[in-house]
């Protein structure tokens, strides 16, 4: 198991590597850099820009060397900790970064407890109950769910949010909390708000899961041991939870990973709906604008955070399941 | 699906105990562990009806082999199924009894059959009493060794689990009685497989594994459901000779079910030839092979390949079995009888004749057309 772990965690160099190359070209591709677009909207206001202060200004971010000098001193810096520079936000990037990566953590932490809280017991209830009441009721609003984009959702909620209390501003703390210390009152004030992007952002998810749960758990349930544990005189409960939904369980652990960049990448159109101070938007407004380091960086993270989820995924299945253990 | 698995195992008792007032179960010759009496299980679809078990009645009396042998789809394993009443959602038992004579009680477990008759059918499925006799009085060996077990938890877990279900021991005495029970079997190396998931295992320790399962309670019957239908040949002489050995020492009675008349030759007493979900014959092994009655069994028997020397001779039934929601009306077998009598076999179904003690066939060729006509 610890040579499992090792050798996964030493593949990860590599493929960071490979993603850090590909990331940086894909972010390069357009023609242009951040100085170009930085002129066109300075021209755009009628402001003539002095062709001395772009030179300036390419050599001052770099622009101006080949595009593997960039990346090389990009890279260079990176496993430095140095994440370069936040040319719109003309901050350094990790300040950046730091500012709003834990609003996108809590979300997207959030989210998850919700998919799971929500969509295990339902995916359980419609593969014992199939083609019950329930059962179609949940298939509905399942369907609903998957097929609602998140961005028409977070709509409504803002609506319907409107209509309840006259306020449109979500945001993630109350004005009082906005720039207090950490405290209790904070983090329960926080849970008041984040609610409601964090049901935005899970809705997809949870409607997924319990499509994902039933499918299991409904062909775990005519297995031949469950027969058999049936008719060793396994009681009907432990006949649903010791055995198929144990098994059942194995590719939703298997994909838990994948939920991590899946939940921040969800929550883009939702932030920007909802105008919270999460890492996508900020994402976003940086590949328009061609800000290189801070988009690099961003994506950076997201790949880490797949690699991480992907490898705890494999390690919480060899835990459960004992078919994997022993291959590893 | 009213009796459908999954259902909260406590229920009312009011309902059970006004069944058995109305209908007073009969008590059973004293040999007898096991009366079967006109069983009727049929399945519930959309598309119709499909009587997969109607009229079967068969005896087994204690420490003897019955087969029950038949084609695909004759009803074999529905039977079996009723008897532990585990057959699937859509089916129901509309008819018939199951009486079975409970354990005596000595043997300390917490079941609710002692001593009594029991009519299994009238219980409810997946009740108390249905369930302290799965697996302690009656329990069940199937046809995948590989499936039968969990994939994710070891054979000594789900052993000493159907031990601790039906013994107040505690976890290392089960654990003892587990060791116990595969080193009997036969397994190589008992501490050791006890551990052990089915996938360690080859194909014939799992046969052997399964067995210890389904014998770790020492039941009075055991059901084979085509034990030896998915493995190769040596394992299944292997499984038979262990079935047979186990049988010898500890002297319960087996219910054979299977399709290859092989086994039946070599492993049972009596055997129930059913086909359509009727049986057709009755009777001792030797009976059977050696002087069939029925035009169905003597097809059966004749369509074994026999070798002799320069020819290889096969002599199959013609046709193939009707869709189950077409049958035959009357005979469910005149459609392919080479001894079908016009005007009689499609009119009525014939009764059970006695041919010789003990033998029985279900044919108008022995009697019985006075009350078809």
């Amino acid at each position: 198991m610890a040579r499992f772990i090792g050798w996964r965690l030493l593949v990860m160099i590599p493929t960071l590597i490979i993603i850090s190359v590909v990331g940086f070209i894909i972010i390069q591709a357009p023609p242009g850099d951040y100085v170009t677009s930085y002129i066109a909207v300075r021209e755009s206001r009628g402001e003539m820009v002095e062709p001395e202060l772009v030179d300036a200004l390419r050599a001052s971010f770099g622009l101006d060397k080949p595009i593997h000098v960039q990346y090389w001193r990009w890279v260079t810096n990176l496993v430095q900790g140095r994440l370069g520079y936040a040319m719109q936000l003309k901050e350094p990037v990790t300040k950046v970064i730091a500012a709003r990566l834990p609003a996108s953590i809590s979300i997207s932490l959030f989210s998850l407890i919700i998919v799971y809280v929500i969509g295990v017991p339902i995916g359980i209830l419609s593969a014992t109950r199939q083609y019950s009441a329930a059962d179609y009721v949940f298939t509905v609003i399942g369907f609903l769910g998957v097929a609602t984009p998140n961005f028409l959702f977070a709509l409504v909620m803002l609506w319907l949010l409107f209509l309840w209390t006259g306020n449109v501003a979500v945001g993630l703390y109350s004005p009082e909390f906005q720039n207090a210390p950490f405290s209790i009152a904070k983090v329960l004030d926080l849970l008041g708000h984040i609610w409601i992007p964090a049901l935005v952002v899970a809705t997809a998810g949870t409607a997924e899961l319990i499509r994902t749960m039933r499918a299991n758990l409904l062909d775990e349930l005519h297995r031949p041991y469950v027969i058999v544990a049936r008719a060793r005189g396994v009681g009907p409960t432990k006949l649903l939870y010791k055995y198929p939904l144990r098994i059942a369980f194995n590719p939703v652990i298997s994909t838990v990973g994948w939920t991590l960049p899946a939940l921040v990448e969800g929550e883009v159109l939702v932030s920007l709906v909802l105008g919270l101070p999460t890492l996508a938007p900020v994402l976003l407004r940086s590949l328009q604008q061609q800000d290189m380091f801070l988009a690099a960086s961003i994506v950076m993270i997201l790949a880490l955070l797949t690699l991480v989820g992907t490898l705890l995924s494999d390690i919480l299945l060899a835990v459960v399941d004992p078919r994997i253990r022993e291959a590893v | 699906m009213s009796r459908r698995g999954g259902r909260p195992a406590g229920r009312p008792a009011g309902r059970r105990a006004r069944r058995r007032e109305r209908e007073a179960v009969p008590e059973l010759p004293a040999d007898t562990l096991l009366s079967v009496r006109n069983l009727q299980t049929w399945f519930f679809s959309r598309e119709g009806v499909v009587r997969a078990v109607d009229g079967v009645s068969f005896d087994v009396t204690q420490g003897e082999v019955l087969g029950i042998a038949g084609e695909s789809g004759c009803g074999k394993s529905v039977t079996s199924q009723s008897i532990l009443r585990i057959v699937p959602d859509n089916g129901r038992i509309v008819g018939g009894r199951i009486l079975f004579r409970g354990g005596n009680g000595s043997d300390g477990g917490g079941s609710g059959a002692s001593g009594a008759t029991l009519d299994l059918a009238a219980e409810e499925a997946d009740g108390t009493l249905i369930r302290s006799i799965r697996g302690k009085e009656i329990a069940m060996v199937f046809q995948e060794p590989m499936t039968s077990f969990s994939p994710v938890h070891t054979i000594g877990n789900q052993i000493i689990e159907t031990v601790r279900i039906h013994q107040q021991v505690t976890e290392q005495q089960a654990r003892a009685q587990a060791l116990e029970m595969l080193r009997r079997v036969g397994l190589p190396n008992p501490a050791q497989n006890i551990d052990q998931y089915t996938f360690n295992l080859s194909g014939g320790m799992r046969q052997r594994a399964m067995v210890a399962m389904a014998l770790a309670c020492q039941p009075k019957l055991l059901i084979a459901d085509e034990p030896t239908t998915a493995v190769d040949v040596t394992i299944q002489a292997q499984m038979l000779e262990l079935m047979r050995e186990i049988q010898a020492e500890l002297g319960m009675a087996i219910i054979m079910i299977t399709h290859d008349l092989g086994v039946i030759a070599e492993t049972c007493d009596r055997v129930m030839i059913m086909y359509l979900g009727k049986e057709v014959e009755y009777g001792a092994v030797e009976d059977i092979f050696h002087r069939p009655q029925h035009p169905y069994t003597r097809g059966l028997l004749a369509s074994i390949p026999k070798m002799e020397p320069g020819r290889v001779e096969i002599d199959p039934i013609e046709g193939v079995v009707p869709s189950p929601y077409a049958m035959p009306a009357g005979c469910k077998f005149h459609p392919r009888c080479r001894d079908v009598i016009g005007g009689v076999c499609e009119r009525s179904d014939p009764p059970l004749t006695d041919v010789a003690p003990g033998h029985v066939v279900s044919c108008f060729l022995y009697g019985g057309r006075e009350g078809a006509a």
